[in-house]
C-alpha cells in the first residue's frame, strides 16, 4: 500500500505548496457551520460566568470542605493537554526525528490555545475574580503585594513564561510561510503576513538565524514546560491535605500532561487529516509512531498511579486511608476504575495489538484517554477535600452545577474554535520545514 | 567611492553551489559578500559558509540576567514594604527559588527571540540598495557584491560551477 | 484559650453568639444540606457505641490560631498573615477568593461567602457595627473576637492599668453556660488558661502535624 503511493517528500513542490495553501482560501458552509457551532456553545458559557460573577460562586456546586471542583479540575486538564507542542516539536526536534515534521506546527498551535484556555481557570475560579490582578506586582498605594511564597503566583510566573515561549515557538517557524503567504489573493491577508513576514527574503542568514533560535527554543521550551506542570502539581502537593501532599506529584502530573496531550495531539491529527485532504501528508506511519507513544506514556502513568496509590495503602495512614478508601472503593470507585480502564486497559487493547491499531482505533482510544485523564484530575482533587482530617467536618457529595459544566464545555468549543480560525489564516504544515534537509538520508 | 555592481545567480542544486562558493572564495572574494536566497534552509558542511552567532551566549546571558534581576526585585520589595510574615523569613530563597527559575528561563526566551530578530537582519536598518531576488520554486540564488563594474571573472566562476543564469544588476 | 471537653454538652451557646456578635449570616436548610453554613465554631459531635450504651463526645471547634499555619504561605495576597499579637488575622479587602487557604487548612475552620448574606427580618437590624459584613467571594473565620481584643487593650490603655486576666472574653467564651471555655494570654504563666494548658488533662488537635495551635482541650482519660 505505500508503495505504490508516492512519499509526499518526493512530491512536486508545486503540489505539496498547493495543498497545504489551498485550506487557506475559500469558506464553505461547513466551515461556517463547524465554527457557528462552538461559537454559540462559548457565548452560553461566557452567559454562565457573568452570572456566577453576578451573584457569587455560590451558583456552583462548590461547598464546604470541598473549595476546589470542576474549575481547577479544567486548568490542570488544559495546562496538561498544553504539553502535545511541547513533546513532539522540542523533544522530537532534539533527537532529529524526522517524523514530526508535518506534525509540529499543528501540535505547537494545539499548546498554545491550550494554554491560553486553561490560562483563564486561574480568574475563572476566583471568588472576586475581578481583582485578579492583585496577583501582579504593580506599584499601588493600595498596601498590595502578592506573596511569592504561594504555589499560586509560581502558577502565574510558570504560565505566563511558557505562553510567551509557545507563542514564540509557533510564531518563529511560521515567519517564512509568511513571506510565502505574501502573494495571496485577498488583500487584508496579504497585508497581514506581509507584517507578519517581518520582511523575510530567505538568505542564509535569516535561516541560520532561525535554525540557531529554533534549536535554543527547543532546550529552553522543554524545561519550561515540564517546570509549568510540575508547578501546577504542587500546588496540591504543598498543601498538606490527605492524600495531595506527596512527593510523586511533579513527575506524575508531568507524565499526565504529557499522556494527555499526546491523546489530544492524535485527534486533532485525524481532524485535520480527514477534513483538510492530507491523507498524502499524515501517513499511517505518523500514527503509528504517535500510537507507541501513547503506548508508552498509558504504562508510564500507569506505573505512576499504582505507585502512588500502593504507598498509600500499606502505609495505612488514617487520613489518607479514608481518601483511598472513597477513591477505589466507595464514593468515588466507579470513576477511578473507569479512569483506569479508560487509560490504560482500552489503549492497551487497541494500540498494543497491531492488528487493531489503526487512526480510527487511535482516535478512539484518544478520546477515551481524554475523558480518563479529566476523571484523574476530578479524582485527585475531590476526594482528598471530601474527606477532611477533622472527620466532623466530611462533606456530602460534590457535584457540578449548570454554570460549570457550561464553562467547561465552552473551553472545548473555544478550542475547536481557535484551531479553526487559526487553521484557516495559516499553513497548518510548516512548507519549508516538511521538505527534507538535503544532507539527510531518510525518508 | 567605487561603485558596487550585484551578481544574481540561479542554481538547482546545493552541490553546485557549494562549488562554486569554493571557487569564489578561491579567488578571494570575502563570505561578506556572498548572500543565498532559498525557500527552504540549505545546508552545508562546515567552513564552507559558516554565519558565526553569538545567539547561545546572549541566550545564557539574557537568562541570567533576567532571573538574577527578578530574584533581586523580589527581595528588595518584600524588606521595603516590610511585609509582616509573623515569624517567617522575610525573603525566602527557596520559597521564591520557583520565580527565579521561571525568570530565568523567561530571560532566555526573550533573549533569543530578541537576539533573533537583530542577527537574522530582520529587525536591522536594511540596506534598501540591495536587490533581493525572487526565488523559482526549488532554486537556490546567490547573491554576490562586486566592487566596480568588471564582474567578468566571477561570471565565470559562477557559470562554471553550474549556474542557470547569471544576471547583473545595478544597486536599488 | 482552653476549652473543657469534660464540662461542654453541646449547647451550642457559643455558635448563637458567634453569630449575633460577629454579622455572620444566617443559613436556610437548603444551604445546610449543601454544606454552606457558616459557623466560626462548631459544635462537631462524635458517637461511640450502640444504643443504650451510646456516648457522645462534643467539640467546639474553631480556629486555632496556629502559630504555624498552614493557610499562611499560600494565600497569594497576604489576606491571612500573622499578626504580631499572635493572632491569625484575615483581611476581608484582600481576599480574592482563591480557596487555598481554606483547602490548606486541618481543622477546616475556614468558611466562605458563596452569596452576599441575608439575614431574615428583623435580624438584619442586630449587626455588630464594630464587625465588618463581608461579602461574596470573601473567606472568613474566627478571629478570636479580635474587636473585643482591641477594645479591652484600648479601655486598658486609657484607664492606665495592664489588662487583667479575664477582662477580655470572645462571644463564645462570655456565653458558655458551663464555663468551659476560658480565654487568655498563653504568654502570661499566671494566666488560668496558661495553668489550663499545662494541665494533664490538655492536648491540642492534629498537634502532629505541627502546625502549633493555640486551642487547649481538656479531656479526662487521655
Amino acid at each position: 500500500m505505500f508503495a505504490t503511493q508516492k512519499q509526499p517528500e518526493l512530491l512536486p513542490y508545486g503540489k505539496i505548496r498547493e495543498d497545504l495553501f489551498r485550506p487557506l482560501s475559500g469558506l464553505t458552509r461547513k466551515y461556517f457551520a463547524a465554527i457557528l457551532i462552538p461559537l454559540l456553545i462559548i457565548l452560553f458559557g461566557a452567559y454562565a460566568w457573568t452570572v456566577q460573577l453576578r451573584f457569587g460562586m455560590g451558583v456552583t456546586g462548590l461547598q464546604r470542605p470541598v473549595f476546589w471542583g470542576f474549575y481547577i479540575v479544567d486548568f490542570v486538564f488544559w495546562i496538561g493537554i498544553s504539553h502535545a507542542g511541547t513533546l513532539i516539536s522540542a523533544i522530537l526536534r532534539l533527537t532529529d526525528a524526522g517524523w514530526r515534521k508535518p506534525i509540529t506546527r499543528a501540535a505547537e498551535a494545539i499548546t498554545l490555545f491550550a494554554l491560553m484556555i486553561g490560562g483563564m481557570f486561574p480568574i475563572i475560579h476566583l471568588g472576586r475574580a475581578w481583582y485578579f490582578y492583585w496577583l501582579i506586582p504593580y506599584p499601588n498605594m493600595r498596601l498590595l503585594w502578592p506573596n511569592f511564597r504561594s504555589p499560586l503566583l509560581w502558577d502565574l510566573t510558570a504560565i505566563v513564561t511558557y505562553m510567551t515561549g509557545s507563542a514564540i515557538y509557533l510564531y518563529l517557524p511560521l515567519i517564512p510561510d509568511m513571506a510565502q503567504l505574501a502573494q495571496h489573493n485577498v488583500p487584508w491577508r496579504r497585508k497581514l503576513y506581509r507584517a507578519l513576514s517581518l520582511g523575510w527574503t530567505g538568505s542564509d542568514t535569516e535561516w541560520h538565524a532561525l535554525e540557531r533560535a529554533m534549536k535554543l527554543m527547543a532546550g529552553i521550551i522543554l524545561a519550561v514546560a515540564i517546570s509549568v506542570h510540575t508547578v501546577v502539581a504542587w500546588d496540591f502537593a504543598m498543601a498538606i491535605a490527605p492524600m495531595w501532599h506527596s512527593t510523586i506529584f511533579g513527575p506524575y502530573f508531568v507524565v499526565g500532561a504529557i499522556f494527555s496531550g499526546l491523546a489530544g495531539l492524535m485527534i486533532v491529527m485525524a481532524c485535520i487529516r480527514k477534513f483538510m485532504g492530507l491523507e498524502q501528508y499524515l501517513t499511517r506511519h505518523h500514527f503509528d509512531n504517535l500510537a507507541k507513544l501513547l503506548l508508552l506514556m498509558s504504562i508510564l502513568w500507569l506505573y505512576f498511579t499504582l505507585a502512588e496509590h500502593l504507598t498509600v495503602w500499606y502505609g495505612n495512614d488514617p487520613s489518607e486511608m479514608a481518601v483511598f478508601g472513597a477513591r477505589t472503593r466507595t464514593r468515588f470507585a466507579f470513576l477511578f476504575w473507569g479512569m483506569v480502564a479508560v487509560n490504560f486497559v482500552i489503549p492497551f487493547v487497541l494500540l498494543g495489538i497491531r492488528k487493531l491499531r489503526s487512526i480510527t482505533t487511535g482516535v478512539i482510544a484518544s478520546f477515551g484517554i481524554l475523558l480518563g485523564m479529566f476523571l484523574e484530575r476530578y479524582i485527585i482533587v475531590v476526594p482528598t477535600l471530601s474527606n477532611t482530617r477533622l472527620p466532623a467536618a466530611t462533606s456530602t457529595f460534590y457535584s457540578p452545577t449548570w454554570v460549570e459544566l457550561a464553562i467547561t464545555a465552552a473551553t472545548f468549543a473555544g478550542m475547536v474554535f481557535l484551531y479553526l480560525l487559526f487553521s484557516k489564516l495559516f499553513p497548518i504544515i510548516a512548507v519549508w520545514e516538511f521538505k527534507p534537509h538535503p544532507h539527510e538520508d531518510e525518508i | 567611492m567605487a561603485s558596487v555592481t550585484y551578481l544574481l545567480s540561479e542554481f538547482r542544486d546545493k552541490e553546485a553551489v557549494e562549488s562554486a562558493i569554493h571557487s569564489l572564495r578561491a579567488a578571494g572574494i570575502n563570505t561578506a559578500d556572498i548572500d543565498l536566497f532559498s525557500e527552504e534552509p540549505v545546508e552545508f558542511r562546515r567552513g564552507v559558509l559558516d554565519r558565526p552567532s553569538r545567539m547561545s551566549l546572549v541566550s545564557v546571558l539574557g537568562a541570567i540576567i533576567m532571573g538574577g534581576t527578578a530574584t533581586a526585585f523580589v527581595w528588595w520589595a518584600q524588606n521595603n514594604y516590610a511585609v509582616i510574615t509573623g515569624g517567617m523569613p522575610v525573603y525566602s530563597s527557596w520559597g521564591t527559588g520557583v520565580i527565579t527559575y521561571e525568570m530565568t528561563m523567561l530571560g532566555a526566551v526573550l533573549a533569543t527571540f530578541g537576539y533573533f530578530l537583530w542577527e537574522s537582519g530582520l529587525l536591522r536598518k536594511r540596506d534598501k540598495t540591495r536587490p533581493v531576488p525572487i526565488v523559482p520554486p526549488e532554486c537556490i540564488c546567490l547573491r554576490l557584491r562586486c566592487i566596480g563594474e568588471d564582474v567578468a571573472r566571477p561570471t565565470v566562476l559562477l557559470r562554471s560551477a553550474g549556474a542557470i543564469s547569471v544576471e547583473k544588476r545595478a544597486p536599488l | 484559650m482552653a476549652i473543657d471537653l469534660d464540662r461542654c454538652t453541646g449547647c451550642e451557646a457559643c455558635v448563637a453568639a458567634c453569630h449575633a456578635e460577629n454579622n455572620i449570616a444566617i443559613s436556610t436548610p437548603e444551604q445546610a444540606a449543601e454544606g454552606r453554613t457558616t459557623h466560626w465554631i462548631r459544635v462537631d459531635r462524635y458517637y461511640e457505641g450502640a444504643f443504650p450504651d451510646v456516648k457522645v463526645k462534643y467539640m467546639p471547634v474553631l480556629c486555632q490560631q496556629c502559630d504555624e499555619a498552614p493557610c499562611e504561605p499560600v494565600c497569594p495576597t497576604y489576606a491571612t498573615y500573622h499578626n504580631p499579637e499572635g493572632l491569625n488575622v484575615q483581611v476581608y479587602n484582600r481576599c480574592v477568593g482563591t480557596f487555598y487557604c481554606a483547602n490548606n487548612c486541618p481543622y477546616t475552620v475556614r468558611y466562605f461567602n458563596w452569596f452576599d448574606p441575608v439575614w431574615p427580618a428583623p435580624l438584619q437590624l442586630q449587626h455588630n457595627p464594630d464587625v465588618a459584613v463581608r461579602i461574596a467571594g470573601v473567606m472568613e473565620k474566627c478571629t478570636f473576637c479580635i474587636q473585643r481584643i482591641r477594645r479591652g487593650k484600648d479601655e486598658a490603655e486609657t484607664a492606665g492599668q495592664p489588662v487583667a486576666d479575664g477582662d477580655i472574653q470572645p462571644a463564645c467564651v462570655q456565653s458558655c453556660p458551663a464555663e468551659a471555655m476560658v480565654f487568655g494570654d498563653l504568654n502570661d504563666p499566671e494566666s488560668k488558661v496558661s495553668r489550663m494548658a499545662e494541665s494533664s488533662r490538655a492536648t491540642r488537635l492534629l498537634e502532629d502535624l505541627g502546625t502549633k495551635p493555640k486551642v487547649f482541650y481538656l479531656e479526662r482519660g487521655r
